[in-house]
């Protein structure tokens, strides 16, 4: 029997990274920037014939340049065309009959699928076109609550699928590794990695191949972020830490951390505890990050290659982060990308033509979503004008380095107070989420143009670790007097180089 | 005892309970008798289907002489008799019927319902005379079994529903249709019914329709199969104008009432009478209701009033004056404010709208007069009308009385029609010596019934009167005189007998507004004999069949006594020309070209009909996968060539225009050898294979030639894998625990994301555990997953490695068992009386040292072993038929275990799972 908690229980409560909220409630003002963003990055929707249920979760491109789709409904379809200009799509039901799939990945003339209780590999060995064996790499995890999601990686080099578990109801953790990340090896052996999660939403690597999830804020989270997967890591939220004697090989942490505190403080004292790398402010960065990828395009999505492209669910937009490894430690910055998407993002992915695909769905609960349509597969092309855009935020021993994606205007570059840089951090507590406090402005004591203009060299009086560094950049002008398409950055400082 | 005669009235030995009842029945009969005595259309005995019909005139004359049941008095014909329609079946008359009514109509039934059948037979009686006559007959009636008969307020609401199924699902095309007010439009082209409130309780009405067929056996008044809300709804309009006693009217609205009950957002759900003011006087409403309440309220002494209220939101009016007002917010909790009137002494209207939502919702009024302290307002200061309406009370039957009408009833000759009655009436003018210039159908005046026939009627039943016996009709006449007899006609069209009248066309409704006429009105019977199988015309008139959903109207069923010849008569006397079917064997290549064409890439039938339950997008046209259920190969055959000749409006097209070769090129594109292979194809009815392009936004999973599956949270748990079976038997898997935990046949299942949920019937649950175990002594419970065994079943060496699908996509679950490797199949078969099982086998492949274990092959409460290999578990039948043999052991889940010791390398397990 399907039990009215079942159904009340909205589906994507992990996924959308706030409080409880109604569908009335405020999503946050747009950036007001989707004409703008549309010169350079037009959006393109890809037709879904009517009784294609094609509820978007999973994405891939497999090596016959079809794009794979894993479906709420459990279906894979192939879809042939969707990467032509226009899109003339023809779908292939593939496979069937697998519960909600979250995450697809290629590899060794297999699919690999990620569903709420399963990795399987599912492939076609009598060549007609359909899969007809489906191998559960694992099952090891506990599933049986509602919330207790799974979200899958692509394969690592040694073709491990890592695998994130969402808590039971998004707060507790009742069922076996509820909150941990796994590593799923091709012999279907399950590795337990680290824990502390909440409720993540997606994972994959940055262009260096370090393994990241996305958390949703939540207790312990005071906003969205990107966490690093390493090896024995506690990633924040202790509500995991009862498996440690099921993952004998993972040395258990000696302390908890404490409520009311700050992350920098509770990671003195918790060795384990591994920072966010990149904080997305909540609601003016998303509100419920889904699907992220990397782009690997070598340059064909323009001037931001290797950097990390994230959906987001609640607000249907795309967003932009970038990683550094300082002293040991991942951080970086985030910046806003495209809006106005026609649905939910559950995934993103990029196609061999260097284009972003993105697909998602609503749902009927009380789950806002910016964009209306119930589900939809959609393409972000780049026409190859190149946007003025911060090009990436890293850190200096003392200051920043921002590059631009054209030359500044070096006079207006020159000038300190075309930079406001305020920075502030989360309360680190069981509570849900958290304002933002310790509030400091910044001030800009020197700012210094590159000679080519595509970079600026700022020096501050001081960068503080654990805050989140607001970039108000708006001021500044690309060499032919245009202001930047999007005038933020957020850079979350976890250490300070110590060169 | 005192009764309510008028004789009565005048003793002075009543109580004053008796005399409360006297006071009642005056009133409430003299006003039945003023309604009744209005003015209306003088009609002739109305038989709708007659007007309607071509049938020649002296058929006519026979369906009068059978529905007027003239074989009753006059005594004929054994086959006469059972051709002729019964009367009323009077035994319950008294729970039914209002006892007013009883009276009334005895006495005069054509004034009273113009256009019955019933004759007056009290015409030789003075009008003074009639009226002790009618007033026994109805002690009587009401002295034959306890009266249950009670009145009750309209539902408002309720009749609103009840307006558009009265004239949607089909009654408005018999009886007439209605204006707004409840007006009669074509009364005399339509089975009477009047002013219904005055005749029916509102239970007594529901009762009637929901078996219609235990009152009027004869069918003429048909079972619509309508649910009991509909049902109900139909009632309350036809009751609309019932009135009763009470403190106020109240029409009870939810949804998002704050916004106003005026909102789009809300809905009105019930109305009726209330004891008072506030939520506590209605069943507990929902939140987010808002209860509207109308009546009047008696002031004694004139002034000031002050009126003070709590609620989230309320508006009181008073004589149409707005007293107070609080707008209603679902974001707060109630307030309190107070508001003044002066009133004179007397009635007033009082409007009060009371809104129950927000915070904590609560409510009070009080009220403070001239004379009233400030209190609640006593319910007695409150009254529905201004009017004085009397409470229905029980009617007291008089024996004496009774007995008198009993004697009535047996010598006016009432007990030969209603002859359910223990009542003898001695026979009349035997049928043979009948002089039909004298009599009933002389049209004068005489000692005889009198019945109001037009002198057209009397003619055709002059006509028919001396071949009414043995009319020796042909098959068609037959046909024709039963369609007419049943106004089939008022709902289908059939050449050269009639049709539905014009004006009444509009009425038809559906739900596919994309198929144009075809998608609301019932489709036409003219050779339905050729078109329809005699097992689908006899699923339709007499099992209830139906597969036009999409119709508003329903298909009564008239009962089998009424209509069950139709079923071989239409096939006689509907004929089509043979059409050219080329010899095709049905074999895989011809299906396959079928299937190619009712898909999408080929002439894409399922664009607009449905297939096999699915649905396509906009349209929700016939079942295609079900055609050869219901049609005959030659119609198809003749249909799709040219579908216009059968349908002039139809939106389908024709595909092979003058039989020329189709646009689709499969089979040489040959219309003959097109058709036959769709319908090779389609012969395959549920196991057809699934076409091109079906739909599969449909949350039900439909299985077809190959087997389907859906995972995911289910009645097992979390990790159920579902499998529907071509042989409509299926079962679901936990990959949790690697047991098989249900059965089930029929339909598969209904999915939604992550979840699934069984369909069908007969469903077999067996309880959670895995299949194998070393049990250390028969004693031990068998291990299953709980809360806190969090590793559990892998710490019992358990691995689940997926399934594999062979050619008809059955799964053979893959797990692991310590050093056993399992491949466990399930294969759905016929036996030889073609009922559906499952045989199971297990193949286990050990690969470490030679392992010893019992597999648990069942579980439930009642666990029987019939021999070694056979067994029981409740309803399902478990056989071994490998060589392994199992026992049973008792306890709440008793259960049948099978040891095994696995030598290294291959066992195989066989069972076969029935139920």
């Amino acid at each position: 029997m399907v039990t009215a908690r079942h159904i009340v229980v909205p589906l994507l409560l992990a996924l959308a990274s706030a409080s409880p909220v109604r569908s009335e409630d405020d999503l946050g003002a747009m950036w007001g920037t989707a004409e703008a963003e549309a010169r350079y990055y037009p959006i393109v929707t890809i037709p879904i014939p009517p009784g294609v249920p094609l509820r978007p979760g999973g994405l891939e491109v497999i090596p016959d340049g079809r794009l794979a789709v894993g479906t709420r409904r459990g279906d894979i379809y192939f879809v042939k065309g969707a990467f032509d200009t226009p899109p003339r799509p023809e779908y292939h039901l593939f496979a069937t009959g697998q519960d909600e799939i979250f995450s697809l990945s290629w590899r060794d003339g297999a699919l690999t699928a990620t569903t709420w209780g399963e990795v399987t590999r599912i492939s076609d060995a009598d060549g007609d076109g359909v899969a007809d064996r489906y191998e559960a790499l694992t099952s090891n995890w506990g599933y049986a609550e509602g919330h207790e999601f799974a979200f899958g990686s692509k394969h690592d080099p040694e073709g491990n699928i890592w695998v994130a578990l969402g808590l039971s109801g998004s707060y507790e953790s009742h069922n076996l590794f509820r909150g941990w990340a796994v590593k799923v090896t091709p012999q279907g052996r399950m590795v337990p990695v680290c824990s502390g999660l909440r409720s993540p939403g997606g994972v994959g690597t940055n262009a260096a191949g370090a393994m990241f999830v996305m958390e949703s804020q939540g207790p312990w989270n005071g906003c969205c972020s990107l966490k690093p997967l390493q090896e024995g890591a506690f990633l924040g939220h202790p509500a995991s830490y009862n498996w440690y004697p099921f993952a004998p090989h993972v040395p258990a942490p000696a302390v908890e951390p404490r409520s009311d505190s700050r992350m920098a403080i509770e990671r003195r004292r918790v060795k384990e505890l591994v920072p966010p790398a990149v904080r997305f402010p909540y609601i003016k960065m998303g509100r419920s990050i889904s699907g992220f990828r990397t782009d690997t395009t070598g340059g064909k999505f323009g001037p931001f290659r290797n950097q990390i492209f994230l959906g987001d669910y609640a607000l249907s937009i795309i967003l932009r982060a970038t990683t550094e490894r300082v002293n040991g430690v991942w951080q970086g910055a985030c910046y806003p990308f495209r809006e106005g998407l026609a649905t939910g993002i559950m995934n993103v992915e990029f196609t061999p033509k260097g284009q972003l695909v993105a697909g998602g769905f609503t749902t009927t609960s009380q789950w806002p979503v910016r964009g209306t349509e119930p589900f939809a597969l959609q393409r972000i092309d780049w026409n190859g004008v190149t946007p003025f855009e911060i090009e990436e935020v890293s850190i200096r021993r003392d200051g920043f380095l921002v590059r631009f994606t054209l030359p500044v205007d070096p006079q207006v570059a020159a000038q300190p107070g075309s930079y406001t840089i305020t920075s502030c951090t989360h309360v680190y507590h069981a509570g849900y989420g958290s304002p933002e406090v310790d509030h400091v402005a910044h001030r800009v004591s020197r700012a210094v143009p590159a000679e080519d203009g595509l970079s600026v060299r700022l020096y501050l009086d001081q960068i503080i670790p654990d805050h989140i560094h607001d970039f108000d950049l708006s001021k500044v002008r690309s060499r032919d007097g245009k202001p930047l398409l999007h005038g933020k950055a957020y850079y979350t400082v976890n250490e300070v180089p110590l060169e | 005892m005192a009764v309510g005669t008028r004789v009565a009235l005048n003793r002075t030995s009543a109580t004053p309970k008796t005399r409360a009842f006297r006071a009642w029945w005056v009133v409430a009969r003299t006003c039945i008798l003023v309604l009744l005595g209005m003015p209306s259309p003088r009609a002739s005995v109305v038989v709708p289907g007659l007007d309607a019909t071509q049938l020649e005139p002296w058929l006519k004359g026979l369906v009068l002489v059978e529905e007027m049941n003239c074989v009753a008095c006059h005594p004929g014909d054994a086959s006469l008799a059972a051709r002729s329609r019964k009367a009323p079946r009077l035994q319950d008359a008294g729970s039914r019927l209002h006892p007013a009514f009883i009276e009334s109509f005895v006495r005069d039934p054509h004034g009273t319902r113009p256009g019955t059948t019933m004759p007056d037979v009290l015409g030789t009686l003075t009008p003074a005379e009639r009226d002790p006559v009618a007033r026994s007959l109805t002690h009587f009636l009401l002295s034959l079994r306890p009266s249950s008969f009670s009145m009750e307020a309209p539902d408002t609401v309720a009749a609103t529903h009840g307006r558009r199924l009265f004239h949607s699902r089909g009654c408005a095309h018999c009886h007439s249709p209605r204006d707004e007010r409840g007006k009669e439009l074509e009364p005399t082209a339509s089975v009477p019914l009047g002013a219904l409130e005055v005749k029916y309780g509102f239970k007594g009405l529901v009762a009637f329709l929901e078996r219609p067929h235990a009152v009027r056996p004869s069918g003429r008044m048909p079972d619509l199969q309508l649910g009991r809300q509909e049902i109900e709804r139909i009632a309350h309009y036809l009751l609309q104008d019932t009135r009763v006693p009470g403190r106020l009217s109240y029409t009870l609205f939810q949804g998002k009432v704050w916004e106003g009950i005026d909102g789009d957002n809300v809905r009105a759900e019930r109305a009726g009478h209330a004891d008072g003011f506030g939520a506590g006087s209605l069943a507990k409403p929902s939140h987010h209701s808002a209860i509207q309440y109308r009546g009047w309220l008696r002031v004694t002494k004139g002034g000031r009033h002050a009126f003070h209220l709590t609620a989230n939101g309320a508006l009181l009016e008073l004589d149409g004056n707005q007293v107070l007002q609080l707008k209603p917010s679902d974001r707060r909790g109630p307030k309190t404010m107070e508001g003044f009137a002066d009133l004179a002494p007397g009635w007033h209207a009082i409007r009060l709208d009371y809104y129950h939502t927000g915070h904590e919702p609560r409510f009070s009024l009080e009220m403070e007069g001239p004379d009233t302290p400030r209190a609640p307002i006593d319910p007695s200061r409150l009254s529905v009308s201004t009017d004085d309406i009397p409470a229905h009370e029980p009617f007291r039957v008089d024996a004496g009385i009774a007995e008198a009408g009993r004697r009535h009833f047996e010598q006016l000759g009432c007990a030969r029609c209603h002859d359910d009655v223990q009542v003898t009436s001695s026979p009349h003018v035997a049928w043979a010596k009948l002089d039909v210039r004298r009599g009933c159908l002389s049209g004068g005046p005489g000692p005889w019934p009198r019945f109001d026939l037009s002198p057209q009627q009397r003619e055709w039943m002059g006509l028919a009167w001396a071949r009414a016996e043995r009319p020796g009709l042909d098959d068609r006449q037959q046909v024709g005189k039963t369609l007419a007899a049943l106004n089939c006609v008022a709902c289908h069209e059939r050449a050269g007998l009639g049709g539905p009248r014009p004006e009444r066309v509009a009425l038809f409704t559906g739900t596919q507004p994309n198929l144009g006429d075809q998608g609301r009105i019932p489709p036409p019977l003219t050779g339905v004999g050729a078109k329809l199988t005699p097992g689908w015309l006899g699923e339709v008139l007499l099992r209830g069949g139906r597969q036009r959903d999409y119709l508003d109207a329903r298909m009564p069923r008239f009962g089998e006594a009424n209509v069950g010849h139709l079923v071989g008569l239409l096939a006689k006397v509907d004929v089509l020309e043979p059409a050219s079917i080329p010899d095709l064997a049905h074999d895989q290549e011809v299906k396959d070209a079928g299937h190619a064409l009712v898909g999408a890439t080929g002439l894409h039938c399922i664009a607009c009909h449905m297939f096999n339950g699915q649905r396509p997008g906009e349209f929700g046209a016939l079942d295609v996968a079900r055609a050869p259920e219901r049609l005959r190969k030659n119609w198809f055959h003749l249909y799709l060539r040219q579908p216009a000749r059968f349908h002039p409006t139809t939106i389908m097209p024709a595909y092979w225009p003058d039989g020329r070769p189709g646009s689709v090129q499969v089979l040489g594109g040959d219309a003959g050898k097109q058709i036959e292979a769709i319908w090779a194809y389609l012969s395959d009815g549920q196991r057809a294979r699934k076409p091109l392009g079906l739909s599969r936004e449909s949350n039900e999973v439909i299985v077809a030639d190959v087997a389907e599956i859906c995972r995911g949270q289910g009645p097992v748990g979390y990790r159920g894998i579902g499998v529907g079976y071509p042989e409509r038997i299926h079962l679901c898997f936990d990959a949790g625990e690697m047991a098989l935990r249900q059965l089930w046949k029929g339909d598969f299942a209904s999915v939604s994301p992550g979840h699934f949920r069984p369909r069908g019937s007969d469903l077999i649950t067996l309880p959670p555990g895995i299949p194998f175990h070393t049990l250390a002594t028969l004693d031990e419970d068998w291990p299953a997953k709980r809360k806190t065994n969090h590793a559990f079943p892998q710490d019992h060496g358990y691995q689940f490695r997926g399934y594999h699908l062979d050619a008809r996509r059955r799964p053979t679950f893959r797990y692991q068992f310590g050093n056993v490797a399992v491949e466990d199949f399930f294969e759905d078969v016929r036996n030889a009386e073609g009922k559906a099982y499952f045989r199971r086998s297990l193949r286990l492949d050990n690969q470490g040292e030679p392992v010893s274990f019992h597999f648990r092959a069942a579980a439930g409460k009642d666990v029987r072993r019939r021999s070694d290999h056979e067994f029981t578990c409740d309803t399902l039948n478990l056989r071994i038929i490998s060589a392994h043999s199992g026992t049973v052991r008792d306890g709440e889940h008793g259960d049948v275990l099978v040891p095994l010791s696995l030598p290294r390398g291959h066992t195989v397990l066989s069972l076969e799972y029935q139920w």
